[in-house]
């Protein structure tokens, strides 16, 4: 069956917006570029498929649509019922129609335009072309306008329908206006239909779910019907009679016994039998409403018989109030079951019974024998049972506990644990000693273990494991360590002498250096030797050239020859030299041999090197006036 | 509360300290500091990192098989609350750590040992070389000498007489 949810349906746009919404898409989602200097064939292109395009849109959208709301012939006879009083069947399928006419006109308008397309010569005349084309399927859509405004309202309105499934459980209300049938609906189930003291306050059909029996079932509340004959009902009461012929439920009819509704019990007689022929195959029940008001006991004499009329033909009369709920539930009850056996004779009678009859009928396996076997309750269950019915009084909460004590709560599990000394639940248990924890220590035999432990420990001790070994060094040894220590000093205090050397620089000879006495002898008093008394050893005896100078006496002969021979000699610029004519001319010849060379700024000949290979005052500047015959 | 062990280097985690890492098998790994954590994400080897407790226990530099050591095992069966047997067992406590102190340092004064005969060795044959470094090969001869003719003279002297 078709879906009973009516609110899937999408929005229809008006033709305005319709219009607008197309062809706004046409223009984002197609290229947008062209020029008349492109190829014909890629011109025609372009506006081909923008028509193609438009059309395309068109067509789904109106296709949706089509598909969207639902065909009257397609769905459950009531709601198709429902919706040609609500909406005008013919109305519907003719707005419908028009759309499908719309759609197909469309799309004829594009393929001709198309084909025409194939023979534009020119940008402007394929531009022209689409212009018409799309003009075209616009005007066509503009002309929908009533049609798509209509649909849409229709569309509104039937997402708003209630969701009444017309194959399951339900009950319906039915009656003169203002008699107590929402008031009933209100009270059974969880609906909150609008009461108010006028007529037709209940406008459409209203739905109310309940629970009975484990099952789920729908009441549903009508407007209030008149009495007129069928053709003068309006839209209101034909939603009713629609409700009436077509839901295959238990009709709840209500009479206002104290005529607080306006009208009285004869004219609701009248009408209950005027609408008698709905009522065929189905568990009817009259509802006597607003019997706080007044009782059927207290009615005058022919209503009173109106209401044995009624009973007696097999029509179950009960009287309810709504205000003080009194025979509601009786109602409930009456009407649910009726409908459910109702309900299980037709399934019987249908060809689906097998499908169900686990459901209505409960095999038992026959008796091989007279032994009673009864069923087995367990004693615990009983005693339980019995303990819930009787008021036991329970045990204290910690939760009265609280509010008992207010501020001064503590929650104290501790007073619940289950141990073998009930005085030690309040110990504080401790968990770590010295960063070990004391759970893992634990153990029955703890102590056994110890003991054999300590046992041990005393065997090693006995053993000598613990004896501290005196330090058997006798003074030989002392002094050895001593001596080593001292070496080990030594050696390296040279290596740190040593790594101070310079050894990237020039190298002396051992001999060059000049040995102190002072230090000579502090070392070798630090080996051991003495160093006393040694001014005769010839490391002692001052060299000649430490001899200071003394003021010469002139009695005192040269002890060396050394300076008297070099006086003798004469000067070289002197030697070999004749005269003093000779001497002048040396003494030129020497000055002129060396002009040149001063001149040059050489030391002498072998002397090239150029102090400025590019001097700037040859090389900078403009040819200016001068020679330009070099640079 | 529980002090857990550093699962890189064995120290005690207290609560509130460290970290912890969840790895997809579900084991547990405990650091006590990130110098911990950092290592293992370096996926380092804790038996071959040398300042671990691993590592020492592997490389027999420490005491591993004793029955001190098998007083504190985790015990995955909790024990009901008996005041008795916990005082008892803090006291057991004290002196199973006693004992063990003591057997772990005689264990790696042990271990020692050897060193100290190899010191005494190398010291003995430092001597015998290098005694020249502080003390010249003839460094009390000639006091020796002198008394020796001392002696000599006086011996002579006493002949004589």
């Amino acid at each position: 069956m078709a879906l009973y949810n009516f609110k899937k349906i999408m929005v229809v746009p008006t033709a305005k917006d319709f219009i607008d919404l197309t062809l706004s898409k046409t223009q984002r989602k197609t290229p947008t570029v062209i020029h008349k200097h492109y190829q014909i064939h890629r011109i025609r292109h372009f506006y081909m498929r923008k028509v193609k395009f438009t059309q395309q849109n068109y067509h789904d959208r109106l296709s949706q649509i089509l598909t969207d709301f639902p065909k009257l012939d397609d769905i459950h006879p009531f709601y198709a019922d429902l919706m040609n009083v609500l909406y005008d069947k013919d109305h519907y399928k003719l707005a419908l129609g028009q759309i499908n006419i719309a759609k197909n006109l469309i799309d004829n308008v594009a393929k001709d335009y198309v084909r025409l397309m194939k023979y534009g010569d020119s940008l402007y005349r394929c531009k022209q072309l689409k212009r018409a084309a799309l003009g075209r399927m616009c005007t066509i859509l503009k002309r929908q306008k009533q049609s798509l405004e209509y649909l849409e309202q229709v569309r509104q309105h039937l997402s708003r329908l209630p969701t009444i499934d017309p194959n399951t459980r339900t009950l319906l209300l039915c009656g003169y206006p203002n008699v107590g049938k929402s008031s009933f609906i209100n009270k059974v189930t969880r609906a909150d239909v609008e009461v108010q003291p006028y007529a037709f306050t209940t406008k459409s059909l209203f739905v109310g779910h309940m629970d009975y029996k484990y099952l789920r079932w729908q009441v549903v509340d009508t407007p209030g019907i008149l009495d007129h004959p069928l053709e003068e009902r309006n839209t209101i009461e034909m939603q009713a009679i629609t409700a009436l012929a077509h839901l295959r439920a238990a009709v709840l009819y209500v009479m206002d016994v104290s005529e607080q509704c306006g009208h009285t019990l004869a004219q609701q007689l009248e009408l209950f039998n005027n609408i008698r022929p709905l009522f065929a195959n189905k568990p009817l029940i009259v509802m006597a409403n607003k019997c706080d008001v007044k009782k059927i006991s207290e009615l005058s004499e022919e209503n009173q018989k109106i209401f044995a009329d009624i009973s007696a033909e097999g029509v179950t009369v009960i009287e309810t109030s709504s205000l003080t709920e009194e025979g509601v539930m009786q109602v409930k009850t009456e009407a649910c079951d009726r409908l459910l056996a109702h309900r299980v004779d037709a399934k019987m009678k249908s060809k689906k019974v097998h499908d169900v009859l686990n459901r209505l009928h409960l095999a038992v396996p026959a008796k091989r024998d007279q032994k009673e076997r009864p069923p087995f309750i367990p004693e615990g269950a009983l005693l339980r049972r019995k303990a819930m019915e009787t008021d036991a009084p329970k045990r204290k909460l910690e939760r009265d506990l609280e509010v008992e004590m207010g501020d001064d709560y503590t929650l104290d599990l501790q007073k619940y644990w289950d141990l073998m000394n009930p005085e030690e639940k309040q110990d504080k248990i401790p968990e770590i000693w010295e960063g070990h924890n004391i759970a893992d220590y634990i153990d029955p035999d703890i102590m056994k273990r110890l003991e054999d432990l300590e046992q041990e420990e005393e065997l090693r001790e006995k053993a000598g494991e613990y004896d501290s070994e005196e330090e058997s060094e006798d003074e030989e040894m002392k002094e050895i360590r001593q001596l080593a220590s001292q070496i080990r000093e030594k050696r390296k205090l040279k290596i740190l002498a040593s790594k101070e050397k310079d050894t990237q620089g020039p190298r002396m000879p051992r001999t060059a250096k000049k040995v102190d006495r002072v230090t000579l002898e502090k070392e070798m008093s630090d080996l051991g030797l003495d160093m006393t008394d040694k001014n005769d050893s010839h490391y002692a005896q001052r060299s000649r050239s430490l001899v200071r100078k003394r003021k010469r006496e002139v009695s005192a002969p040269p002890l060396s020859r050394t300076r008297s021979q070099s006086a003798s000699r004469p000067p070289r610029d002197q030697s070999g030299v004749r005269d003093a004519k000779m001497l002048k001319k040396v003494k030129t010849m020497m000055k002129s041999s060396q002009k040149d060379m001063n001149r040059q700024g050489r030391k002498g000949e072998s002397d090239r090197h150029v102090f400025d290979l590019k001097p700037k005052h040859l090389l900078a500047g403009k040819r200016k006036s001068g020679t330009t015959s070099r640079r | 509360m529980r002090i857990e062990k550093c699962y890189f280097c064995s120290a005690p985690v207290y609560p509130g300290h460290g970290m912890m890492f969840v790895r997809n098998d579900c084991k547990m790994f405990r650091f006590c500091r990130s110098k911990c954590h950092r290592n293992f994400k370096r996926k380092r080897n804790p038996r071959k990192t040398r300042w671990t407790k691993a590592f020492r226990k592997s490389a027999g530099k420490e005491l591993t098989v004793d029955n001190s050591l098998e007083f504190e095992k985790r015990r995955n069966i909790p024990v009901k609350y008996n005041r008795e047997l916990w005082s008892k067992t803090v006291e057991a406590m004290k002196k199973v750590e006693a004992i063990k102190n003591k057997r772990q340092a005689r264990f790696i004064f042990n271990r020692l040992k050897k060193g100290k005969e190899l010191e005494k060795a190398a010291d003995i044959s430092e001597v015998k070389k290098n005694i020249h470094l502080i003390k010249a090969p003839h460094a009390g001869q000639a006091k020796q000498l002198e008394d020796k003719m001392v002696q000599k003279l006086a011996e002579d002297v006493e002949m004589d007489e």
